[in-house]
């Protein structure tokens, strides 16, 4: 299993539940989601931040 | 006079992890506003990072003690949270951790035992050093990753089928790096907690893959003295671990429930037709999101998973200006309707009047008359309220 962070931007959408489920499948296409959250608004070109830690590959099995 | 209808008055208080929150971003600075929420609610939902002093702790009997993972899953409807009177505790050492530093841990551990009467399980080692990493992300917050999660959810793994362990603590090896500027700035009460953003990552790890309370005591070597330690950071350079609080929070923390439905499915032709069940039956004291009253969060941190969800219920979001961050959203950037407070003794405020069922603008000297609805409608279009 890795863990890594990573950034993305969102084009904000005008409900919150949209914008929520876009935050949400942009993410599992980076991996499993651990953390997120919005960190920076743009309000001029309507760009929501991210910066995420997601898990990539997951076995605990004995080594 | 006695009231049918009456509900707990419940309050979730929020204070990011590896943000730089100015209260709540050191050493359990944010306790005594939970102490506070906690006289004006009848329950207080929050997170180890509000709730852990090192050393230090309060116990709060009307406070839930959840971690971030399961309070953002919680907030989203998919968890429930489930009070308990007692957890057994187990303990996972990285084996990382020098023999003298591990055997501190063990004594703060047993101390806990015997004079706070706590119940632990046997501990593990883990297989593998845990090789704990810090970063900075691009906003200012703190984050990090260990190179070995497996060695730490095996190691949980035992503790939970072999230990019969209920909540899990996690101490893992973090570098001293004692002359860091990051560091520094942490003891003088300023900057960003280089370590909080990778202790989040371990206990999240560890919450998603188990469902069980979950929280983490990074293991340090002590630090010089220092005349000029702030006081918000000095409960974390009072002794050898940063443990007892963590134990002691789960020792009470809520177990987690979900709301998993299984599928009917018609065999004849393969297709799902309804879904039933729960997998833990309901309990009367079970609380889910829809029960949360408030929320309480800094005003430039409502960017994060469990306020967007709540924000779309009816709990009230109370945004504090002071308790300044890293981030930079706020609830007006997002469209989230919410009451703007300046401090946390403001948001103490807001809370009683909402709990008591009182329009705050009613505590203003001056409360304007009512207004047919189409005449406000047509000032917010014409961006004049």
């Amino acid at each position: 299993m890795l863990i890594q962070l990573i950034e993305l931007e969102i084009g904000l959408l005008p409900a919150v539940a949209e914008l929520e489920t876009a935050i949400a499948t942009r993410l599992q296409q980076h991996g499993e989601p651990l953390r997120w959250a919005i960190t920076q608004i743009d309000p001029v070109r309507q760009i929501a931040h991210i910066e995420a830690v997601v898990t990539v590959g997951d076995d605990h099995s004995s080594p | 006079m006695q009231f049918v209808s009456q509900r707990p008055y419940t309050v979730m208080l929020i204070v990011p992890t590896g943000v730089g929150a100015a209260v709540g971003g050191y050493a359990g600075d944010a306790l005594p506003v939970a102490r506070a929420i906690a006289q004006v609610a009848d329950r207080l939902i929050t997170h180890p990072n509000v709730l852990n002093g090192a050393q230090l702790y309060w116990p709060l009997p009307n406070a839930l003690y959840v971690e971030g993972y399961a309070l953002d899953q919680f907030a989203a409807g998919r968890w429930g949270l489930r009070p308990v009177h007692q957890n057994r505790v187990g303990l996972v050492l990285d084996c990382g951790i020098e023999p003298d530093l591990r055997q501190r841990h063990l004594q703060a551990a047993d101390a806990t035992r015997a004079t706070l009467g706590l119940s632990l399980s046997d501990y593990v080692v883990t297989d593998a050093p845990l090789g704990v990493t810090l970063q900075t992300a691009a906003s200012g917050a703190t984050w990090g990753t260990i190179q070995n999660p497996d060695s730490l959810l095996r190691a949980v793994d035992k503790l939970i089928t072999q230990a019969g362990a209920e909540a899990i603590a996690v101490v893992v090896r973090f570098p001293d790096d004692e002359g860091s500027d990051a560091l520094q700035q942490y003891r003088q009460g300023q900057g960003v907690d280089p370590l909080a953003g990778a202790e989040a990552v371990i206990s999240h790890l560890v919450v998603r893959t188990f469902r069980v309370p979950c929280a983490h005591a990074p293991a340090l070597l002590p630090l010089p003295l220092d005349p000029l330690l702030a006081p918000k950071s000095a409960a974390e350079e009072l002794g050898h671990t940063f443990l007892p609080c963590v134990l002691v929070g789960l020792s009470r923390a809520p177990q987690i429930v979900s709301q998993i439905v299984s599928p009917i499915v018609d065999q004849t032709v393969g297709q799902t037709v309804g879904q039933m069940g729960t997998q833990n039956p309901a309990q009367p004291g079970d609380i889910w999101a829809n029960q949360v009253d408030a929320l309480v969060v800094p005003a430039t941190a409502c960017g994060g998973s469990a306020v967007l969800s709540l924000s779309q219920s009816r709990t009230r979001l109370i945004t504090v200006g002071s308790n300044t961050t890293r981030m930079q959203v706020t609830a007006a950037s997002l469209g989230l309707p919410a009451i703007a407070v300046n401090s946390y003794l403001e948001a103490l405020g807001a809370l009683v009047a909402h709990r008591a069922g009182i329009d705050p603008t009613a505590l203003d000297p001056q409360l304007p008359a009512l207004q047919p609805l189409d005449k406000t409608l047509n000032r917010k279009a014409n961006g004049k309220c």
